[in-house]
């Protein structure tokens, strides 16, 4: 027997997660919140790793790794697989989700944009935009470096929004 | 069925996080001591054959006296490890199975540190069981 939740659930969860950090628990330091939210994101990451990799045998390299967090771990966890994913070989890894299901759903209100300002009034929408959702990519970005650093990758992930709602993690594997 | 046996999960920078004499055989105080001391030898070797083979489950890596070492190593930081006398492979997969299982639970709990100590007296009387239904 599975239990399901709704999608709308974790979708408010996420969104509430952020908002509450950022203005009522570190409402004095909001530079703080980040680490915290990723720091939630790697447990989970790290526990839902456990899970996903039960019946499988261990991977053998960092590719292998790479290429099961695209498509075993994201499907399960967002019911589809990363569209693209990019590397250097040394060391760095691209990937992009054309569609961020968490993120599918959000839009920016252009009336937030304040006026008065010299500067190009949609460049300064594109700014709040990339900042407010900026910070509800720390969580997915927790995650992915949870779900490595149990299968023995320890690295660092950052989130590229250039242009929503398709968004990149940069995985950086520490040598 | 009589047969001595040691069961241990040892974490990251191995260090153990769980530890059980399952034998159904009454041991003297040093025997104890021995078996985590042949356990703890084994690590090396089983951090050597982690690397040549991708499979989960090790079995026989180490002999002393008469004992038997077999690893079952989860995703290169979490090894189950257990030492016995007994031939009994198939028994032993299953038995390391069930306890993988038991371990991914105890994990999912939010209030558990992954690589501390697990000192639930749930998880222990389900382990023994379980040795006494597949040892």
């Amino acid at each position: 027997m599975v239990r399901e939740v709704a999608e709308s659930c974790v979708e408010s969860l996420m969104a509430e997660i952020v908002s509450s950090y950022c203005k009522g628990v570190y409402a004095n330091k909001p530079e703080l919140a980040a680490p915290r939210i990723e720091a939630i994101g790697f447990q989970v990451g790290h526990r839902l790793s456990e899970r996903y990799t039960m019946d499988r045998p261990r991977f053998t390299d960092h590719l292998e790794a790479i290429k099961f967090i695209c498509k075993d771990f994201w499907s399960d966890l967002f019911k589809k697989q990363i569209d693209n994913l990019k590397t250097n070989h040394r060391g760095t890894f691209v990937l992009q989700d054309n569609r961020f299901r968490w993120l599918a759903h959000m839009s920016v209100d252009p009336s937030l944009v304040t006026s008065g300002s010299i500067q190009d009034p949609s460049a300064m929408a594109e700014n709040e935009a990339a900042q407010a959702t900026g910070l509800h990519l720390y969580f997915p970005c927790g995650i992915i470096r949870g779900a490595l650093s149990n299968l023995g990758i320890p690295c660092a992930v950052s989130a590229d929004i250039s242009n929503l709602p398709a968004c990149s993690f940069v995985v950086r594997i520490k040598v | 069925m009589a047969n001595t046996a040691c069961f241990m999960i040892v974490s990251k920078n191995d260090i153990p996080i769980y530890e059980a004499e399952v034998g159904t055989v009454p041991k003297k105080e040093d025997a104890a001591h021995q078996h985590q001391f042949i356990l703890h030898a084994a690590l090396d070797i089983v951090q050597d054959m982690a690397w040549t083979t991708s499979a989960m489950f090790l079995k026989a890596i180490d002999r002393f006296n008469d004992l038997v070492v077999s690893v079952y190593i989860k995703v290169i930081h979490t090894r189950l490890m257990l030492l016995h006398d007994s031939r009994n492979d198939d028994g032993i997969k299953s038995f390391f199975q069930e306890v993988h299982e038991l371990y991914i639970k105890t994990l999912l709990n939010p209030l558990y540190l992954p690589g501390s100590r697990i000192t639930s007296s749930h998880f222990d009387t389900k382990v023994r069981a379980l040795a006494r239904k597949y040892l």
